[in-house]
C-alpha cells in the first residue's frame, strides 16, 4: 500500500469537516475579545463565557474526532498488513 | 467471497463527535434567547448575530460530517458483506442448465447473488465442455466406422 493509499484511509472526509470545527472553535473561542464585545479588565459576560465554553468544547471534541477515527483507521491497518503478512508466509 | 472483518469505532468514533457538534451548534443558535444577551424585541446585537450565523452554519456542517461518516460506515458494512451491495441486473442462463447444477439447497441459501450467479455459471460451462466433447467424440466414433466400412468394401 503507498502513503497517498494509507494516508486516504486515515483521513476520511469527514475528518475534513472536523478540522473545519476545530478551526470554528478557535475562533468562537477568540470572537468576543476580536470583536471587542467583551469589555476589557471586566469579568466575562454571559456572552463570553458561552462563545468560550462552546468553542473549547468544539476544539477538544473535534480534535478527539480526528485522532479517534486515525487511532482506529492505523490499527486497521495493521492488522490487514499482519494478516496479509500471514496469508503469504502460509502460501 | 472475500470479506473483511468490520471494525466500526473509527466511524462511530467521527459520528459521535459530528453529533455532539450539531448539539452545541443547536445550542449555540439559542443561547443568546436562552441565556438572556439579547434584548427582547430589540435589534439584534453583535453577540447575538454572531452566536447565531455560527450556530447555523456549525449544524448544518455537523449535519454534512455526520452523514459523511455514516456513509462510510454503510461502505464498510458492504464491503465486510453484512449489508448487501446493490448488484447490477445479470443475464440470467437458460434454466436447462440450472437443473444440471448439484449445489445444495442450504449453501444455495447462505450465499450471496453474485455467488448464486457464479455458480449457475460455472455449471452451464461446464456442460457445454462435455456436449461439445461429447459431440466430438461422437465424430471420432462416426470416422472411424466409415473408415472401417470403406477397408471392409475395399
Amino acid at each position: 500500500m503507498s502513503t497517498r493509499d494509507a494516508m486516504r484511509r486515515l483521513i476520511p472526509p469527514g475528518s475534513y469537516v472536523l478540522f473545519l470545527f476545530f478551526l470554528a472553535g478557535i475562533w468562537l473561542t477568540i470572537s468576543p475579545f476580536a470583536m471587542t464585545t467583551q469589555p476589557s479588565g471586566s469579568h466575562w459576560i454571559a456572552s463570553t463565557v458561552n462563545s468560550v465554553t462552546i468553542g473549547v468544547i468544539m476544539i477538544v471534541v473535534s480534535l478527539l474526532g480526528i485522532l479517534g477515527y486515525m487511532l482506529f483507521a492505523l490499527r486497521d491497518l495493521i492488522r490487514e498488513t499482519q494478516a496479509k503478512q500471514v496469508a503469504e508466509q502460509q502460501v | 467471497m472475500h470479506t473483511t472483518r468490520p471494525s466500526l469505532g473509527k466511524y462511530i468514533c467521527g459520528m459521535a463527535a459530528s453529533l455532539i457538534i450539531f448539539l452545541a451548534g443547536g445550542w449555540l443558535m439559542l443561547a443568546p434567547f436562552a441565556l438572556g444577551y439579547q434584548p427582547y424585541g430589540a435589534d439584534w446585537v453583535s453577540q447575538t448575530t454572531n452566536s447565531f450565523v455560527m450556530g447555523i452554519c456549525v449544524a448544518v456542517v455537523a449535519l454534512v460530517a455526520f452523514i459523511l461518516f455514516f456513509y462510510s460506515l454503510l461502505g464498510s458494512l458492504r464491503a465486510s458483506g453484512v449489508l448487501v451491495a446493490p448488484t447490477r441486473v445479470v443475464a440470467q442462463a437458460p434454466v436447462s442448465y440450472q437443473t444440471q447444477t448439484s449445489i445444495p439447497q442450504a449453501t444455495t441459501q447462505s450465499q450471496s447473488d453474485l455467488d448464486k450467479t457464479l455458480a449457475t455459471l460455472a455449471a452451464a460451462l461446464a456442460a457445454d465442455l462435455n456436449s461439445r466433447r461429447q459431440a466430438g467424440s461422437d465424430q471420432q466414433n462416426d470416422q472411424n466406422e466409415s473408415l472401417v466400412n470403406r477397408s471392409e468394401v475395399r
